[in-house]
């Protein structure tokens, strides 16, 4: 259905006539996809980076402009076709950004460190159309670049944790991330500086198994504990019985939001609000890529309706399942919650997340 | 405006005990008179305007004949380093082309002058008529020397808006420039982005009608013998907002930047440009897309909250509603002010329900039932408060104890590099409610941890986010 309407938008942006039957052919939607399903450990912020890339090598366009204008279409494409668009939409935005930075201004893009992208572009040039091509194949022979760039962002991720976690403390987490997942493992082994050598974090942890994602929770834990960890699960009823015995608490994200707020599976603000109210510090294992300008107010200030509340009696039952409740339920936790942001860059408040998210996008 | 229309809001007060007695019944009279007034005071500066093209001409030229050019010059800088000397107290003043904004001493009103403000109809025209001829003839920086309002000494920091007529302006004052001040004397032209777009407009044409004098070159001699006359003419009109001072910085550079060598048509032509294109940018545009972004916060179901009456939040909840969005609207209104009546009307016009509360009465209970609070700022301080319309504080405070989500629109010409922890060291006395004995302010200071979000037209970020949108604003330069 959104194929149909975006190929009307596309057929109606002035001056693409000849250039849009690869555009039009190009299914960025089935492609996303597809990336998602080949790799498991692709984000989704990734996998929209590379679905653009992917298309951008079936188009023709010439211009800058017209480049600009095609991506930003595809991205809407994109995100009209699936219900939660926020993780996908920080990866679209970053790639356009990264896009407009490195083609508008080539001086400027080496500067102000567009992220990820950014720092391995390839040298500035005067003239924009010439950049444009340098860009365009540039990125075109290095599209798998995005994805291994962001697993090492995993490992970075674990190297900067790893010097936050202490002997003998318990670590709380929950939702079968895969950024905390190597986040832990890589802590409990030792790590080769190269001019030093980190002994193993000898800790705890303490799993909340949420059951809406007990097979993801479950493959957590058994690669946990084959790398010698003790892992106790919980279920999530028993959070705030549990709290008492955490030292640290530390969960993944889908997005990071433009206030320095997260994204995350549902469950994730119910955890973070009892850390708070047990004054345990709240860390979130997060890439860069994931942070976006998506700045909701309250949980319910988003472009989609979750359906996750039905109210319903046996008097009127129409009214029941009006909306269905979408598959991966999502929540919002602000701020006030987080302790600091372990990035691939750097470990990080949620203030200086709201100041990159700034100078990286807006 | 009939009371049947100023009932229309309250009719969707469903409960008489809370909802304060007075604001059907006796407020629309005072707003009927209040658009009276103002409809009287235009009709009365347009035709002042009129007038006076003709006769002050002659008397100023008198005036100035016994002063040559360079005593005219010297006398000029003679009193703007008295001026000076005199702001030196307030050093951050004394910085840049705000410096001629608030000097306490000339910008208290004359205690005539604000009587006519007061009174309606019959005492602004008596006062045009007494108030005038009374006043001694010089350029308006000299003139209201002597304050009959003695102001407390730790206020007197604080400027008002006054209004001065058109013939004891400097002789150099454009036209349209005249007009804008008499305009923003009688806050006609009121709101901090209004008032701005009408200046730009105005400096357009000073720059349109301006022709460089022989020996001279527009980029050297524009700001400071056209321009700062301008500046300083409506400065003392009314003080300039924080985006006026934003933009008139902005246009200084401009005008700095031409090329010497240009020739003046050329140069013209380039500054009429620059400042369609700023007004097409920091205003039309900026205004369409954070009322787009301000409208996508409004939910179904929600009750959106807002105090007194803004552009940009009628826009946004007229936008929200555009869309289909089913919401309803509580207007907590500014006792002083009645514009919330205003929107009021336009709101259920467009059949939005809306309940309406002439002041603060049974604010917190008014707050329990909205979800979310719509505000417009003024300005943005770069420690993130908002400076708004007094009161804005107070119901930000209420929503913040409540749990309800704050939403502060504002462009970002509106955002200062200066910084106010409270409400006093930046703000304006109300002309209207200023005696010996009690003035009131205009604006208040709202902490940034009042604020959940702020809505520029860079993005949505939060409130203390603020310098660092201006860091960007300066990377875009």
């Amino acid at each position: 259905m959104a194929n149909v309407q975006d190929g009307a938008v596309t057929r109606d942006l002035p001056l693409r006539g000849s250039n849009n039957v690869d555009a039009e052919s190009f299914d960025i939607v089935a492609t996303y996809h597809r990336l998602l399903k080949e790799d498991p450990d692709l984000t989704m912020p990734m996998a929209a980076i590379e679905a653009l890339i992917e298309f951008l090598g079936h188009s023709q366009v010439k211009t800058v402009y017209e480049t600009i204008d095609l991506v930003k279409t595809q991205s809407e494409k994109l995100q009209a076709a699936v219900r939660n668009p926020i993780a996908l939409s920080h990866g679209t935005d970053l790639f356009s950004q990264y896009l407009i930075m490195s083609l508008k201004q080539p001086a400027a893009s080496s500067g102000s460190g567009t992220g990820a992208a950014s720092s391995k572009h390839a040298p500035p040039l005067d003239n924009p159309h010439e950049s444009f091509e340098v860009v365009r194949q540039h990125l075109l022979r290095n599209s798998r670049l995005f994805a291994t760039r962001a697993k090492n962002a995993r490992e970075r991720i674990a190297v900067h944790g790893r010097k936050h976690l202490h002997d003998n403390t318990t670590i709380l987490t929950m939702g079968g991330s895969r950024v905390v997942g190597n986040l832990l493992g890589r802590a409990a082994a030792k790590h080769d500086y190269g001019w030093y050598t980190d002994p193993p974090r000898r800790f705890r942890v303490l799993y909340a198994v949420d059951p809406a994602l007990e097979a993801e929770s479950n493959s957590v834990v058994e690669s946990l504990r084959a790398q010698g960890i003790q892992v106790a699960t919980i279920p999530f009823t028993a959070l705030a019985y549990a709290m008492a015995k955490v030292d640290k608490v530390i969960v993944g994200a889908e997005a990071v939001t433009a206030n320095g707020g997260i994204i995350s599976s549902m469950g994730t603000y119910s955890l973070a609000v009892l850390a708070k109210a047990s004054r345990k510090p709240l860390y979130v294992a997060a890439e860069q890529h994931k942070f976006g300008k998506t700045f909701p107010v309250d949980e319910f200030d988003f472009s989609f309706d979750q359906g996750v509340i039905n109210f319903y009696s046996n008097n009127n039952k129409d009214t029941k399942g009006k909306e269905e409740s979408m598959p991966d339920p999502i929540d919002f936790t602000p701020p006030e919650l987080i302790e600091a942001f372990f990035a691939d860059h750097k470990v990080l408040t949620p203030d200086e997340v709201a100041k990159e998210v700034i100078d990286m996008l807006m | 405006m009939s009371a049947e229309q100023n009932g229309a809001p309250a009719e969707a007060v469903p409960k008489p005990t809370e909802a304060p007695k007075d604001a059907p019944t006796e407020t629309p009279k005072q707003a009927a008179t209040n658009e009276n007034e103002k409809a009287s005071k235009e009709a009365k500066s347009g035709a002042d305007s009129k007038a006076d093209k003709t006769e002050p001409k002659s008397s100023d030229a008198a005036g100035d004949k016994k002063l040559t050019g360079a005593e005219l010059k010297a006398k000029a800088k003679a009193e703007k380093a008295a001026r000076r000397a005199q702001q030196k107290t307030s050093k951050e003043v004394a910085k840049g082309e705000a410096a001629v904004s608030s000097s306490p001493g000339q910008l208290g009103p004359s205690a005539s002058e604000v009587k006519s403000k007061g009174k309606g109809k019959d005492g602004a025209s008596a006062a045009a008529a007494a108030g005038r001829p009374a006043l001694p003839k010089a350029p308006p920086s000299a003139v209201v020397t002597e304050q009959k309002i003695q102001i407390p000494e730790c206020f007197s920091h604080l400027s008002m808006a006054r209004r001065i007529p058109m013939t004891q302006a400097d002789k150099d004052v454009h036209p349209s420039v005249l007009m804008l001040g008499q305009q923003m004397a009688t806050f006609t032209i009121d709101e901090s982005i209004t008032r701005l777009k009408a200046t730009m407009l105005a400096f357009r044409k000073v720059i349109e009608s301006y022709i460089t004098p022989p020996g001279n070159v527009l980029a050297r001699h524009f700001t400071p013998h056209v321009l700062n006359i301008q500046i300083e003419y409506l400065t003392a009109c009314r003080p300039m907002c924080f985006s006026m001072g934003n933009a008139i910085r902005w246009l200084k550079l401009q005008v700095s930047k031409i090329d010497m060598d240009a020739s003046e048509e050329q140069a013209k032509k380039e500054l009429c440009q620059a400042i369609d294109i700023f007004i097409a940018e920091r205003i039309t545009v900026a205004d369409e897309y954070i009322t787009e972004q301000g409208a996508k916060h409004i939910k179904d179901g929600d009750v959106v909250l807002t105090y007194s009456r803004n552009t940009l939040v009628e826009k946004a909840i007229l936008y929200a509603h555009s869309t289909g969005t089913k919401f309803s609207v509580l207007i907590v209104d500014d006792p002083y002010e009645q514009f919330g009546q205003q929107l009021a009307k336009t709101l259920t016009d467009e059949g939005i329900k809306v309940t309406y509360s002439g002041d603060f009465g049974g604010l917190r209970n008014h707050m329990r039932r909205a979800t979310k609070v719509f505000f417009a700022a003024e300005a943005m301080f770069s420690n993130g408060a908002m400076y708004a319309r007094a009161g804005t504080c107070d119901v930000a405070m209420t929503a913040h104890e409540l749990g309800k989500k704050v939403i502060a629109l504002c462009e970002t010409i509106n955002i200062t590099e200066r910084v106010a922890t409270d409400s006093l060291t930046y703000n304006e006395i109300d002309p209207e409610r200023s005696s010996a004995a009690a003035f009131r302010l205009m604006f208040d200071a709202t902490s940034d941890k009042y604020i959940s979000l702020l809505v520029t037209e860079l993005g949505s970020v939060q409130a203390r986010s603020a310098p660092d949108l201006l860091r960007k604003l300066e990377e875009f330069n």
